[in-house]
């Protein structure tokens, strides 16, 4: 045979769901983070030593300077953990992690940017919240860069396993989005069809977005972070035309 | 004149995607046209058992995919039909043995044998057999039976289907998609334990083309190797003639979606 090169690709890029844990750091004071810490590693070190963690500024009121996250990341190492990255926060996190040399790991259900230099998000109740998640399988139609930012449109179904995203703008589906499939946008979503899957509004903080779905029979719903999941849909939404907003921290859904 | 490349997934294993490749096959080859079914599954072949040539195997897929034997060594001419050849899987290899340079090479070359259709036995799962199995297609029939689990693999193989193929790279439009509902029994339907078509229908979002019934043949066919269409009794044989003329675009109506109603005689005797 002749001699062919071998057009299997040399490695996978892909981006996958790890686990990483979340150090989300509620005061600037490296001691009593480290204590903390420590105290975490000795009660399950199978789990938690030599974890890689990234650091959360989003939950100061201001980000720390350098020299103090300096210490918040030596705090972490000296624990036993290892910091990997920084949550996104805002450009200024961004900036940060850039001069820390650390990579920033968005994930999509942490509150983002505070609205219009509005008061910096304050601390919330603690609730369970998965560990950061980090971008997976591939998104599906990225906007075009320099078009006018309206609605993200999607025309036909979004099946399982695939995740559309409209970045800072909402977004229209125009079909079903399928069990397992998953539908974010910064904005509000509208889903004309079924929506067996999960969808999540406001992905970078807007509490205001909203949700709009013609046939609801959802797995998950979230606005801003706060979420819902469905083991079983109440018989008074199944298959009804529904919204879901936030009043305050509570996930309203009612029939539209 | 190329081949038109029908490939047969599912996502889900055990659903009948090979015994539906086998009748497909068949069936195209008795509307006239000259069709070459492959078995995609290499290390778990089945496909020349339940086409009944299992003893005929010579060279096989892999062997035509890496040059060591040709194509017209390795097509085993079926017995019943004329113009329907098998090319089967090798059952000591494993998927890597297939590379996509290999699959394309074999297709290319059923087109120039003057092959009309080629079908494509794809193997389970979303995997390296799989994506090879449908990338060159431009027909696809999606194998579903009617429970949850098989309904949501099915969705996950249709988004692949627009994204992961030769079609959808180029730009060449979408893969022609048939939806196949198998193992269907009107009876536990109607008692709400299984998915009905119009469940289907609706949380899949396209038709079926076609549905074909629970039936004891479909076992006994492929435990004889005979492909199940050619059994012209049975309603599963029927429903999968009725199939091969759809997608051959003539219209017919969906048959033994309902329960059968007992005549007289029966309801009297039982039975």
């Amino acid at each position: 045979m002749n001699a062919r090169m071998d057009t299997t690709d040399a490695c996978d890029l892909r981006f996958g769901q790890v686990g990483i844990a979340c150090v989300r750091v509620r005061r600037v004071d490296a001691a009593a983070l480290c204590d903390e810490l420590e105290r975490r590693v000795r009660a399950a070190p199978q789990m938690f030593a030599r974890a890689a963690v990234v650091l959360d500024l989003s939950h100061l009121l201001a980000l720390p300077d350098d020299g103090a996250v300096d210490a918040l990341l030596e705090a972490v190492r000296s624990a036993g953990m290892l910091p990997v990255g920084i949550a996104y926060g805002t450009s200024e996190t961004e900036a940060l992690a850039k001069r820390m040399g650390l990579p920033l790991i968005a994930k999509f259900r942490a509150a983002y940017e505070p609205a219009n230099g509005g008061p910096a998000p304050v601390e919330t109740p603690a609730r369970a919240e998965p560990v950061a998640q980090v971008q997976r399988e591939p998104i599906l139609s990225a906007p075009a860069p320099g078009s006018m930012q309206g609605a993200q449109q999607h025309a036909g179904s979004v099946r399982s396993g695939q995740q559309v995203y409209a970045r800072d703008r909402d977004l229209i589906v125009i079909g079903a989005v399928a069990n397992g499939a998953e539908v974010i946008a910064d904005g509000n979503i509208h889903i004309y069809g079924g929506l067996r899957g999960r969808a999540m509004a406001g992905a970078q903080g807007d509490a205001k977005a909203r949700i709009f779905v013609s046939d609801f029979r959802a797995e998950l719903v979230a606005i801003a972070g706060q979420y819902r999941v469905f083991e079983q849909i109440p018989d008074d939404l199944e298959g009804q035309s529904v919204q879901c907003w936030l009043d305050g921290e509570k996930l309203m859904i009612a029939k539209l | 004149m190329t081949a038109e490349i029908i490939v047969v997934t599912s996502g889900k294993g055990g659903v009948g995607k090979t015994t539906t490749s086998a009748s497909l096959a068949t069936g195209l080859a008795m509307a006239g046209k000259k069709t070459a079914v492959i078995d995609f599954d290499v290390g778990l072949r089945n496909l020349d058992l339940i086409m009944g040539c299992e003893r005929r195997v010579v060279y096989d897929f892999v062997n035509v995919v890496h040059g060591e034997a040709t194509l017209k060594q390795s097509l085993i001419k079926d017995k019943r039909h004329d113009n329907l050849y098998v090319l089967a899987a090798s059952q000591t290899r494993d998927k890597d043995a297939l590379t996509q340079e290999g699959v394309e090479k074999v297709l290319d070359g059923l087109s120039e044998d003057g092959f009309d259709y080629v079908v494509c036995d794809s193997p389970a799962g979303i995997e390296k057999g799989a994506h090879l199995a449908m990338y060159f297609a431009d027909h696809a029939v999606v194998v579903v039976n009617p429970e949850v689990s098989s309904v949501r693999d099915s969705d996950r193989i249709l988004g692949l289907l627009a994204s992961k193929t030769r079609r959808a790279e180029r730009g060449e439009g979408p893969v022609t998609q048939h939806l196949l509902l198998t193992r269907y029994n009107p009876a536990r339907v109607a008692i709400g334990e299984m998915l009905s078509v119009k469940d289907v229908e609706e949380i899949l979002g396209i038709e079926v083309v076609g549905v074909i019934p629970e039936s004891e043949n479909v076992l006994t066919a492929s435990n004889n190797g005979i492909p199940v269409i050619v059994d012209v009794n049975s309603h599963a044989g029927q429903a999968y003639s009725d199939t091969v003329a759809r997608i051959l675009g003539e219209e017919r109506p969906l048959r033994f979606i309902d329960v059968p109603r007992k005549g007289f005689l029966q309801r009297v005797f039982g039975g």
